[in-house]
């Protein structure tokens, strides 16, 4: 099911008509202002004013009682001298790197295996989808169980091939690997989405490319991919926002070792949420937070800079 | 002519045997966590950790169930989740369904350049305002309850919500507004009696993803609420784990009486649940 947008005011006729229009046009104005101050107020209260507090907060040294010291770039300074401040970035990045290209492949991947004509198809479609409407910390806990590698059952099924299994969560190499498994465990929800741009996709695209001997990677390559590309960039920055945020299954499954083992998993965020919440370092923490706005702010326009070279609008075209 | 046609059907129940021999392994892959989860929270702590693996409990131990259930007070959990997906729900109700008509049945200057902005927000990462927030609401004493995430859906915080009521308030033909204003309506009249009736099915999807959204939300939570008589479902698994750890079947009858409402809502409403995520995929595109 998709909905048509038009979001295209109509042509404004003759200028002569805007005389004696004006009284209309102001109380639509005022009319529409009404209906979306709601949003509008909580705009200015719980983003805009928070955003530019941020910045302020980071040159400055607060812990949340007493009112902010100016400090200067000091913060950012410190920043950049904290070896854990770097390993969160890494590890963060690390997460984003693998994740992000592996769950668009197995979403997409997934999607077209739904979108054959077979039978049973709502059934498949179903398994495929319910694990990512279990609760983020349900999975975290299911997780933690069947990847436990003394008494965990993916261990032991791999005894019985004869591979000895890793540690997994409780392993410095495996468990950023383990964290990508459970995040592509959940990935019904883009899954869906390529569902429906699948579906939407014309037949007769593929039918006169067939005609003209066109095989089924040519077909994929040339027509699928590319009538898909707004909704692949629609997933990816939706992917990237979550992943730069990376916070909940790595703060459940560490438990009592947060970041660990070693300093394997800790998140950007989850540092962060440590510098402001247990240390009350708000300051410090602002110009992490600051930083983190700017870094995904670099990524953003990059990506939308890119995207005019690869996704393609069947209206323009 | 009969052995080529024969030729072929058998080429096609080969290919659908082939398909379907794909789809059921995934299918094994994706489920399997699931069914595991479900099997251990029915067996003693000792099968649970039995080598090589005891895969169908014996006996069937369900008084795991209610004895994780008294140990940690999950009912309280339950209780207090749902006042807080209930307290959320009308607040996003109320607002996203006023912001939506504004941003799609009437055409003022600026509206468009507005919602740009407002999609936009979704794009800046979560962490990036909250300090200032929670200095703000501690300012105001309302850290510690449920206030902080609560005040801000009537303001319409969200987005989600908004956005997709905007897509399906557009879809209603302009004539049903005309003809209100015809009978002198105004557009407050008009959005309360004719457009929110037309709306149900788009509400019903606001609502469900709502409740789903606070059934499994644990970052909110995490960082207003510290007293544990407050703490929601996600956090009361987290306490579950940190407690019972040796105790498996106890932890897994909890994941698994956390994830059975929600599967069993998604049974029920498994259309509005479909559509309302595609309808976030394809719905706007410019």
């Amino acid at each position: 099911m998709s909905i048509p947008v038009t979001t295209k005011a109509a042509p404004q006729t003759a200028k002569m008509r805007k005389g004696p229009n004006r009284p209309r046009i102001q109380r639509r104005t005022r009319n529409g202002l009404l209906f979306v101050s709601p949003w509008l107020i909580g705009f200015l209260a719980f983003f805009a004013y928070p955003f530019f507090a941020t910045i302020y907060y980071s040159f400055t040294n607060f812990n949340g009682v007493q009112s902010p010291k100016w400090v200067g770039f000091a913060n950012y300074t410190a920043l950049f001298h904290d070896p854990l401040f770097g390993t969160s970035l890494f590890n963060t990045l690390f997460y984003t790197v693998f994740e992000l290209p592996l769950s668009t492949a197995a979403a997409l991947g997934l999607a077209l295996l739904l979108n054959q004509n077979v039978r049973g198809r709502g059934i498949y479609r179903t398994i495929f989808y319910i694990p990512s409407i279990v609760p983020l910390v349900a999975s975290c806990l299911i997780f933690v169980w069947i990847f436990n590698p003394a008494t965990g059952i993916v261990n032991d099924l791999l005894n019985d091939v004869h591979i000895q299994g890793p540690g997994w969560f409780f392993s410095i190499a495996w468990s950023k690997p383990s964290l990508i498994l459970l995040g592509l465990w959940g990935v019904g929800q883009p899954m869906v989405i390529y569902l429906a741009g699948l579906q939407s996709i014309p037949a007769q695209l593929y039918e006169v490319a067939a005609l003209d001997g066109a095989g089924a990677w040519h077909r994929f390559r040339h027509i699928t991919i590319p009538m898909l590309s707004p909704v692949i960039l629609f997933n990816v920055i939706l992917q990237l926002v979550a992943c730069f945020s990376y916070f909940t299954q790595a703060q459940v499954i560490e438990g009592g070792d947060i970041g660990g083992p070693g300093t394997s998993t800790w998140f950007y965020v989850q540092y962060l949420y440590e510098q402001a919440f247990q240390f009350l370092k708000l300051g410090y923490s602002s110009a992490m937070a600051f930083f983190l706005f700017v870094i995904s702010a670099i990524v953003m326009v990059l990506l939308f800079r890119s995207s005019s070279r690869w996704v393609y609008y069947a209206s323009e075209g | 002519m009969s052995v080529a046609i024969n030729r072929r059907t058998r080429h096609k129940l080969g290919a659908s045997a082939g398909k379907h021999a794909v789809l059921i392994l995934v299918s094994v892959v994706l489920g399997f966590p699931l069914l595991w989860m479900a099997l251990t929270s029915l067996k003693t702590n000792h099968q649970a950790l039995a080598v090589p693996p005891v895969w169908i409990p014996h006996p069937f131990v369900w008084s795991n169930y209610p004895d994780f259930i008294s140990a940690v007070t999950f009912p309280r959990f339950v209780l207090n989740t749902l006042m807080y997906a209930a307290t959320t729900i009308v607040g996003v109700c109320i607002s996203s369904s006023l912001v939506a008509y504004g941003f799609s049945r009437i055409r003022w200057r600026g509206r468009d350049f507005l919602f740009k902005v407002m999609v936009s927000t979704l794009l800046i990462p979560f962490f990036a305002t909250l300090i200032p927030l929670f200095v703000m609401y501690k300012r105001f004493d309302m850290v510690g309850w449920y206030l902080p995430l609560i005040v801000p859906t009537f303001l319409g915080s969200s987005i989600f919500s908004t956005f997709l009521l905007r897509q399906f308030f557009m879809t209603l033909p302009q004539s049903v507004s005309d003809a209100a204003r015809v009978d002198g309506a105004n557009e407050f009249t008009i959005f309360t009696r004719v457009i929110l009736p037309m709306s149900k099915p788009a509400l019903a999807t606001v609502i469900l993803f709502q409740f789903v959204y606070c059934w499994n939300d644990y970052l909110g939570p995490l960082i207003y609420i510290d007293n544990q008589v407050w703490y929601p479902v996600s956090l009361g698994l987290t306490l579950i784990l940190g407690t019972y750890t040796t105790n498996w079947p106890w932890v897994m009858a909890a994941a698994c009486a956390a994830t059975l409402p929600i599967v069993v809502l998604f049974f029920f409403a498994q259309r509005t649940f479909i559509a309302g995520i595609a309808i976030q995929g394809t719905g706007d595109k410019g």
